[in-house]
């Protein structure tokens, strides 16, 4: 009784202080505004209206939700085969050519000068002037009843090649990271559009109230050259933006409450708040008042979720050593154990980041022959425990998984400045690049596309970025043309523009 | 005195004119359109030959009317006119002609249809000075001045006709004509007669020329030959166009046409230009047809390892849309307790779909909270679910008969629960269900004879239970279990 005295006391001093704020030009001012909308609100009306006698069947899809729940769940549009997606991002684009792409002849040509026609109109990061031709650093072989080629980096992973679906032919338009990144990450190479996440949460909405729908895991170190930008909402409302957390410690920092703040004093403070809010909320209408509210909501709900569910002591050893996981350090190992029993708990998409495989072989640590086998060594396991703990748990059927960087690297190995450097690299390739998917809706242990003998260009069906992305779509039940939002008079769509295709041909 | 002045001085002008008419008649007989594009200016020039070819045509429609209604002593004044404006159907037939000229020559055309068109505005240009000279010489229309008149009018509806369909396609005219009128006209139906007489049963007829069409003769065709190829028959393709013969009998890599469809897009010589490449398996059609000897009248199995004609392009996606009233309609049995236990149970329950009726329930999330009593409150909409997630939930073997009775059932996932044999065992009559999940529950082997007679299973969730450890599985479960 006495805290709802004291949250109605706070909110009517501040409705006393919103109308002594009123003077009379206000009321003039809003007396004007308003008779000329009721006008322009009746016109309008009419003219709609009249235009419009026939309804059209439904052309675009609504996703209005109430207010106090933008986070609620909305059916996909079509059956769908995926029902959350877990996006293992390598950052720096690792080099297709050391790990899935066996190319043979260029394995036979290695150290050779490059042939004019490659060079021919192109541009590059790093090379300069005729650059040597380079095989692959490591032995592949083939495994499986599919028949794939690996290489000998990933060898947990390649017994589940028969699971894997590999699209040796994406292809990008951006030459740099960040950009590239964000292209992958949000259909668009430039800053402010919402990244895949926040277009699925917006679209479905997500089942646990309880923690965020869309959490992005950093392992540890650096973060990606787009930066945060790459799980904004961009454009929508920013309720649907990626959460990012902790894989030791808090997962969320400053989410528990301080020293001497019991939970229900924090709900009491909660309360008041909400009520001003929601004062705010109904003067103004403005979407990002209802964001505030929910995000607070949501924070005081994971204060009890959060840590339950990032927590991996609660794993049992054997399944802690199947992914390699050390406790107590932010690792990719720790991150993938974290995205399994987030899949687990509802989660509509985890973001996995994945960094330092930008191998251009300026030093030790991004040289082909040095620090890439330790990444290979830090993905290889864990990756494969994710896949085998989804599988086991049923999880598999109705997760999509995808795995891949934001472009492929050159099958010429890099010179800076001409010169033959120290340790082996190779430059960006934005004209062809690999990465795979499993789980649901995708036919496993196929190859779509193929590039050529020297791994350098697309010869059979490119995907283009916005093509993964209208497949991907498609897999959690949408057609791409249809999951918009209006923003800048434009019914703006995750695949943009120009023309998205599905790809029919992975499909299960 | 004044009008024989007035006359002479049109004659020198008629003079003056036919000087330029003569230079456009020689450029398009020695220098005709040959299908090569041509500097930039040229062809910029020529873009206004659509806009200015507008001009003769309507004086030269106009010229007769003035005659006409000329002999009507009411409008007498409109006959001194006809020869102005015959003059300036000269001058512009003129002007467009050469610009028709600039256009042909520089924007990559040739064919019959280009020659027909371009000596038809030749010859009105003519006509027209013709009737103009006349119209001048004669105090009094004559024979021959109407002649010619009569003549231009009809070289006027032939040649805009002649244009028309090469700006807007053969049919132009017959594509949208109303059937009735199609009818009264005797307009064949068939309105694609251009559609190139190939014999189906050559391997050239059957898998080559299909290619050719497809991809092909939008650009070479026969009245459209650019690079003064045709490609919409055999003795086109064999003619060859401007950099010589397109394809070399049995020598695949002297053939300039599959050199060209094999170039990286944006390689200069790359063709189709601007468009998509021919996929993998139509580039080895054309090529092993070419290795064989590019012969017309091959007999279609000759050529064994061609790709098949089956291995047609994967069906697309297509997107149907969704019609709101037959949604409604489709769920108005259960709509009402859809929305009272959304309601009780928020985020639990919703449709598969957005134009479905079935039911997808996920009350793993609720975990201990959700107990058989809370189950119990989706019975009436039991037969309406098609995927069940229990997992973490408390509900026991009570919960069986409910389970059972959700006969749409497709997935059922039971991960860490107390269910045990004796709810499998009721699951019998569920004939739809694909999944099954009993990971980390007490069920034992005992249940696998049950779970094998489930017509529609793909996958049985086994992992942390002691049925991994089973002696026997039945074989219709082989390769299902999934642990």
């Amino acid at each position: 009784m006495a805290t709802d005295h004291k949250n109605s006391s706070i909110s009517n001093e501040v409705r006393l202080a919103a109308l002594q704020a009123q003077t009379r030009r206000h009321f003039l001012q809003s007396l004007g505004g308003g008779l000329g909308t009721l006008f322009v609100g009746t016109a309008l009306a009419q003219s709609a209206g009249s235009s419009n006698a026939a309804p059209r069947p439904e052309s675009t899809l609504d996703f209005t939700r109430d207010a106090s729940t933008p986070l609620s769940v909305l059916p996909p549009q079509f059956p769908a085969k995926v029902r959350r997606v877990i996006y293992l991002h390598m950052a720096g684009a690792p080099s297709q050519l050391e790990l899935f792409e066996y190319k043979p002849d260029l394995k036979r040509l290695d150290g050779q000068d490059c042939p004019a026609s490659f060079l021919a109109g192109k541009r590059f990061a790093f090379i300069s002037g005729v650059p040597k031709l380079l095989g692959s650093q490591y032995p592949f072989h083939q495994v499986g009843e599919s028949g794939h080629w690996i290489s000998d980096r990933l060898p947990h992973l390649e017994q589940h090649l028969d699971e894997i679906c590999f699209i040796k032919s994406m292809r990008t338009d951006q030459f740099n990271h960040a950009p590239a990144q964000l292209l992958v990450h949000t259909g668009n190479p430039r800053l402010g559009y919402p990244s895949f996440g926040s277009w699925v949460l917006y679209g479905l909405g997500t089942e646990n109230q309880n923690l965020p729908g869309f959490i992005v895991l950093i392992s540890g170190g650096k973060s990606p050259d787009g930066g945060k930008q790459l799980w904004s909402s961009g454009f929508l409302p920013s309720v649907y933006q990626g959460v990012q957390c902790r894989s030791h410690g808090e997962p969320v920092l400053y989410l528990d409450n301080p020293p001497g703040v019991s939970r229900p004093l924090r709900r009491d403070m909660l309360d008041a708040i909400g009520q001003i809010n929601q004062h705010t909320y109904s003067s103004f209408q403005n979407p990002e008042t209802v964001t505030r509210i929910a995000q607070y909501e949501m924070a005081f709900r994971m204060q009890m979720d959060a840590t339950d569910a990032m927590d991996i002591h609660k794993e049992p050893e054997a399944i802690r050593a199947r992914y390699g996981s050390k406790l107590g350090e932010a690792s990719y190992a720790n991150n993938c154990l974290v995205a399994r029993r987030l899949a687990e708990r509802g989660v509509r998409f985890i973001q996995l980041y994945h960094w330092g495989w930008d191998s251009h072989g300026a030093d030790a640590k991004e040289a082909l022959n040095l620090g890439f086998n330790d990444r290979c060594r830090e993905v290889d396991r864990p990756t494969a425990a994710l896949l085998s703990d989804l599988k086991e748990r049923g999880l598999l059927e109705d997760t999509l998984v995808v795995w891949g960087g934001e472009f492929g690297r050159t099958p010429m190995r890099e010179n800076r400045n001409g010169q033959e450097m120290k340790y082996v690299g190779r430059d960006h390739n934005p004209g062809a690049f690999t990465i795979w998917l499993a789980g649901g809706g995708v036919k496993p242990g196929i190859t779509h596309g193929q590039t050529d003998e020297m791994g350098y260009e697309i010869v059979k069906d490119p995907v283009e970025i916005r093509d993964l992305h209208a497949t991907m779509l498609y897999l959690l039940g949408f057609d791409h043309h249809k999951l918009n939002y209006s923003f800048q008079g434009l019914e703006q769509k995750l695949t943009s523009v120009k023309p998205a295709r599905v790809v029919a041909e992975i499909l299960a | 005195m004044m009008r024989s002045q007035v006359g002479s001085q049109r004659n020198r002008l008629a003079l003056i004119l036919l000087a330029p008419i003569l230079v456009v008649t020689a450029l398009v007989a020695f220098l005709p359109p040959d299908g090569n594009e041509r500097a930039l200016w040229l062809q910029f020039i020529g873009r206004f030959h659509p806009l200015t070819v507008h001009l003769p045509i309507a004086f030269v429609l106009l010229v007769p009317v003035l005659e006409f209604f000329g002999r009507n002593p009411k409008f007498f004044y409109l006959r001194p006119s006809a020869g102005f404006v015959l003059g300036l159907a000269t001058l512009s037939a003129t002007t467009a002609a050469a610009l028709g000229w600039c256009l042909g020559r520089s924007g990559g055309y040739s064919g019959p249809l280009i020659t027909q068109h371009m000596w038809g505005g030749i010859l009105l240009t003519i006509v027209c000075w013709l009737c103009w000279l006349l119209r001048t010489e004669l105090q009094e229309p004559k024979a021959a001045y109407a002649t010619a008149l009569a003549l231009a009018v009809g070289l006027v509806a032939w040649t805009g006709y002649r244009g028309g369909q090469i700006s807007l396609g053969a049919n132009h005219l017959t594509e949208v004509m109303p059937s009735q009128l199609r009818h009264l006209l005797r307009v064949s139906d068939n309105i694609d007669s251009v559609v190139s007489h190939t014999d189906p049963n050559t391997f050239y007829g059957a898998r080559v020329q299909p290619i050719f069409t497809a991809r092909c003769t939008a650009c070479h065709n026969a009245d459209k030959h650019k690079g003064n190829l045709r490609l919409d028959s055999y003795p086109g393709l064999m003619r060859g166009g401007k950099h010589g013969p397109a394809v070399q009998p049995g020598n695949v890599q002297a053939s300039d046409l599959l050199r060209r469809i094999t170039l990286p897009v944006g390689h200069d010589d790359f063709m189709p230009k601007g468009k998509a490449p021919l996929s993998a398996d139509q580039v080895k059609i054309i090529e092993l047809w070419i290795a064989a000897g590019a012969s017309g009248t091959l007999a279609l199995d000759a050529i064994k390892n061609a790709p098949s004609a089956t291995s047609a392009p994967v069906a697309e996606v297509t997107f149907t849309d969704i019609d709101p009233a037959e949604v409604t309609k489709l769920r108005s049995a259960i709509a009402p307790a859809v929305a009272q236990l959304q309601k009780q149970f928020p985020n639990l329950l919703d449709y598969e779909t957005r134009g479905s009726a079935d039911l997808r329930l996920n009350a793993s999330l609720l975990a201990a909270k959700f107990g058989d009593n809370e189950l119990q409150a989706f019975a009436p909409v039991a037969d309406h679910i098609t995927t069940a997630d229990l997992s973490r939930t408390a509900i026991t073997d009570h919960s069986g008969p409910l389970i059972a009775s959700m006969k749409r059932l497709r997935v059922l996932r039971l991960t860490n629960t107390h269910i045990t044999d004796a709810t499998l065992l009721q699951l019998g009559a569920l004939d739809s269900i694909e999944s099954v999940n009993v990971f980390g529950t007490p069920v034992t082997p005992a249940v696998l004879p049950a779970v094998a007679k489930l017509p529609k299973l793909a996958h049985f969730y086994i992992g942390e239970t002691t049925i991994i450890q089973a002696k026997s599985v039945p074989e219709s479960l082989a390769g299902k279990l999934v642990y």
